[in-house]
């Protein structure tokens, strides 16, 4: 049987980024990727931040991937971060960029897709040069130990069983390794979010006009307030080069409480007055064909004017792009930046007068994804190991999720990189011994001497002064109302500190109920909306994808063999899901929930309540953005 | 003990495309019509490139064409990661048939990796041109090696020089699998169904390794082509192009479409009178 020092299980970016740490220090890696390529099965909401604490150490991504600056493999640098509050079409917008760049080198937006990719081939160089590599579309079945002859076995569904020294579980909130290791119970409800999104095409330079920004500058908005339809959670809305990343995030058991279909949740934020004006573009539409003409005519007239369409829209895009711009005079293709926009407005002429063709304000969706998110103040793993496998990011139930404080993905980073560490000084010290436990102490007290551990326990003091404190020049704490007095009192530095050490004491998680809630989530934003926020007038139509269509734009590698089992097809939850699967495979018949169709995006939303597997190896979804 | 394997291949029409263009006589204006390397040819080299990773094989694909052939063997060298490749191109090889064909791919395959033997010669399972499937035989019958047809999977005992291999056999409705095993050499003609069973972590590996190496080696295949005319291959005149060619085409007929006397019903939405109508339809027309 082969094997290897360590398997690490999932190419996500703690996958990608534990590889690349441990072959870096000469170890043999391999790591196990259920997607038919790395980045497929990955989705972000998404801003990767290089942190700079104040006390302890974190690993950063730009320390990990020596070429991450220069390569530049993210989207673009947010230079804002702005808080709105929302009620309506009332919104009060408040500048949190201080606050964003608390103990910050940097945040920038990503897709998944992209990122992962770029991580991968980092990771790939150095891993092959120890024997190591990555394994695309491989799915482990089953882990297990034979004591006696000291032996960790993995099986997978693709590939002759194998052998591993160590391994790393980096396979996602609904670690599939967790579950059949029984390291950790499912998480329930209570310690997710969920989040949905779409992506949104718009061309990089009206980007840049319309949110005001430089080349390669980004700006993150994010919402509270009604955009969540009553749950609580957030929206947000986040630049990438030429397109947008636009969603809400809401506790998975506010939904529960009060079912929705999620999908119906982006859109009421897509809807909102204010987002409606940041998404807008110039949409062409084909016209309706003349019933007057031969068929043969009708057809030719619809190539004839879907080409023309396609020629357009490509255009456009490289025009509005500085890349683009630049490639039009490498590639000759046109003498001057003019011509090309001579050409464009001569197309849109000929479609427009020609073939009748008409062009409308409405936004173009280029792809629909959720995914569950762990909240690491309820959910993280107090010992994120069992025997030889340590677990790291979301598999590790770690997030942060404070206010607008939004981090997962240089969380994940901080521990693949406690893990590789962990398993380095484990091997040196030949004590990989499983009955020991040294290998996983070892990583626990890393992990928990993270900074990153430290702000899912508690309340930081000096960032809620930071929020208070550039809020509360932008709020005119006199027109507030009742939360005057509660904004006189934060900004009074003994009070505030007061109050928050008592939290502490009391234990944060034990004031979680109170601290978000419907009150601080919704009614509040709402209410200094309503009574501070300016009127946004939007007056296009959005033609927003049914989403049987948003499903069906997917790429899928389909199995014939199912992933889902439903357990009691009369529970409660169940018979929640029919409404609250974000791609909506479920419905009932009967007293029965059944599994309606497969058009499962892998968010694991039903997973406490069904027999939950990926699928096998390179099946399953392909998310194109991530 | 190493192993050398040749891949035979085909440029082919580019029929996904929906461009082909014919001559007036019916046959295929191959100036005008996009081309690319055959599919079955492009399964071929995966069959190669599986004994690569597995036995560390030497890669050598040959093909008989025009000069814009070398397209397919680029295509060809990414999924196999090949150390060779070799283009016949003659005016005099112009008409031939799959048994010229054969003289010129024997005699192609004798220059391969300096002239050392080859163990494993593998070729796809036809042609989607108009072939029919007899190149591979008669190249096999040609060279003098057993031929294996419809191989959907194969091992080699190396020590040993002996393969085993796994044919997928039609018995009248029926489909079997017959496993064979032949010394080396071995002319193998893969089945469409083939796929590599990598099934190791390591083979995964190496397989990921060797396509990397593939990608760079294609940017500059033009540096692993060696192109041979009739002379260089030093092939009998008689025996190759129109003159070694005992079928003839003696006309082409286009096969008249049949007119459709079917129409279509659109279903304008799902409602449950709406699917109950579709199912008694289907019935009626299986019953």
């Amino acid at each position: 049987m082969e094997q290897f020092d360590v398997v690490i299980v999932g190419g996500g970016s703690a996958g990608l980024a534990a590889l690349k740490h441990l072959s870096s220090k000469g170890i043999q890696s391999v790591l196990m990727e259920a997607g038919s390529t790395v980045g497929t099965k990955n989705v972000s909401g998404g801003i990767l931040y290089s942190k700079n604490p104040q006390t302890g150490k974190v690993y950063n991504v730009d320390e990990i991937f020596e070429n991450f600056l220069q390569e530049k493999p993210w989207e673009r640098q947010i230079t804002k971060y702005i808080l709105n509050c929302v009620s309506k079409d009332k919104v009060l917008s408040i500048d949190l960029t201080d606050s964003h760049e608390y103990q910050s080198n940097f945040g920038c937006s990503v897709l998944l897709n992209k990122l992962n990719s770029w991580f991968a081939k980092q990771s790939l160089e150095v891993a092959e040069r120890n024997g190591g590599g990555i394994v695309n579309g491989v799915h482990v079945r089953n882990i297990s130990w034979d004591e006696e002859k000291g032996k960790t076995i993995i099986q997978t569904d693709e590939l002759d069983d194998f052998e591993a020294k160590a391994i790393i579980a980096s396979d996602g909130v609904n670690s599939e390794v967790a579950e059949i290791t029984g390291a950790r119970k499912k998480f329930s409800p209570p310690e997710l979010y969920q989040g949905v999104k779409v992506v949104v095409k718009l061309p990089e330079e009206i980007i840049e006009e319309r949110f005001d920004l430089s080349p390669g500058e980004g700006t993150a908005h994010i919402f509270a307030g009604d955009v969540t339809l009553g749950h609580i959670g957030g929206g947000f809305l986040y630049t990438n080069i030429d397109s947008l990343s636009a969603g809400v995030v809401y506790h998975y058991d506010s939904l529960i409480s009060n079912p929705m279909g999620p999908n119906n949740l982006v859109n009421a934020l897509l809807n909102n007055p204010f987002v409606k004006e940041y998404i807008k573009d110039e949409v062409a539409l084909e016209p309706y064909p003349d019933k007057s003409l031969s068929k043969m005519e009708q057809l030719r007239i619809k190539f004839a004017v879907n080409k023309l369409i396609k020629r357009w829209e490509k255009l456009r895009f490289e025009y509005y792009s500085h890349e683009g711009k630049k490639r039009f005079l490498d590639d000759k293709e046109f003498n001057s930046i003019e011509d090309v926009k001579s050409k464009m407005d001569a197309i849109h002429k000929e479609l427009l007068e020609k073939y009748n063709t008409r062009f409308e304000t409405d936004y173009v969706e280029l792809e629909y994804s959720t995914k569950l998110i762990p909240d690491g103040k309820r959910c993280r793993m107090k010992k994120p190991y069992i025997k030889n496998i340590l677990f790291i990011g979301d598999a590790a139930g770690r997030g942060l999720f404070i206010g607008p404080r939004i981090e997962g993905l240089n969380v994940g980073i901080d521990d693949a990189v406690r893990a590789s560490n962990a398993i380095k000084q484990a091997l040196e010290k030949n004590n990989l011994d499983v009955a020991s436990n040294y290998l996983g102490e070892l990583y626990s007290q890393s992990v928990q001497e993270s900074p990153y551990t430290m702000d899912m326990e508690r309340i930081d003091k000096y960032y809620i002064k930071t929020i208070i404190d550039t809020a509360g020049k932008q709020i005119p704490s006199q027109k507030i109302g009742k939360y005057r007095l509660l904004f006189r009192l934060f900004q009074n530095d003994k009070l505030r500190n007061i109050s928050i050490d008592i939290v502490n004491k009391i234990g944060y998680n034990n004031m979680l109920s109170l601290i978000e809630s419907e009150e601080t989530y919704i009614h509040t934003p709402i209410n200094i909306a309503a009574k501070l926020g300016t009127k946004t007038i939007s007056e296009y139509s959005l033609s927003i994808p049914e989403l049987s269509q948003r499903i069906s734009n997917l790429s899928y590698n389909d199995d014939p063999q199912s992933h889902i089992k439903i357990i009691n097809p009369r529970s409660e939850f169940m018979k929640k899901m029919v409404t609250l699967c974000p791609t909506k495979c479920y419905s009932l018949e009967g007293e029965d929930v059944v599994l309606q169709h497969e058009g499962c995006i892998e968010c694991g939303t039903c997973s406490p309540e069904t027999e939950w597997r990926h699928p096998r190896g390179e099946k399953g979804i392909q998310y194109k953005y991530g | 003990m190493s192993l050398n394997i040749a891949v035979i291949i085909k440029l082919e029409p580019d029929f996904s495309d929906g461009n082909v263009s014919y001559n007036p006589d019916g046959t295929l204006n191959r100036a005008e019509t996009k081309t690319i390397l055959g599919h079955h040819s492009a399964i071929a080299s995966q069959a190669a490139f599986y004994a690569k990773v597995k036995y560390g094989a030497r890669i050598c694909i040959g093909t008989m064409g025009p000069p814009m052939a070398d397209l397919a063997l680029e295509q060809s060298l990414l999924l196999s990661d090949a150390e060779e490749l070799h283009l016949y191109s003659d005016r005099s090889f112009a008409g031939a048939d799959t048994l010229s064909t054969a003289e010129v791919l024997k005699t192609g395959i004798s220059k391969m990796n300096d002239g050392k033997a080859m163990d494993i010669v593998f070729s796809g399972f036809r042609a989607s041109d108009g072939e029919t499937g007899q190149t591979g035989p008669q190249t096999a019958w040609k060279l003098g090696f057993t031929f294996l047809g419809n191989v959907i999977s194969y091992e080699i005992d190396i020590e040993k020089r002996v393969i085993t291999a796994l044919r997928l056999i039609s018995y009248g409705n029926n489909s079997l699998i017959e496993q064979v095993q032949a010394p080396l050499p071995v002319f193998i003609a893969i089945d469409p169904s083939y796929k590599s069973p990598f099934i190791t972590v390591s083979q995964r590996l190496s397989a990921s390794r060797y396509q990397k190496e593939a990608m760079i080696r294609s940017r500059n295949y033009k540096s692993l082509l060696k192109i041979f005319n009739a002379k260089e291959l030093g092939v009998d005149p008689k025996l190759v192009g129109l003159p070694g060619s005992p079928t003839i085409v003696y006309k082409v007929e286009k096969i008249p479409k049949i007119k459709s006397n079917r129409s279509a019903q659109t279903v304008e939405n799902i409602d449950p009178n709406n699917i109950s109508n579709i199912l008694e339809k289907i019935h009626e027309t299986i019953a």
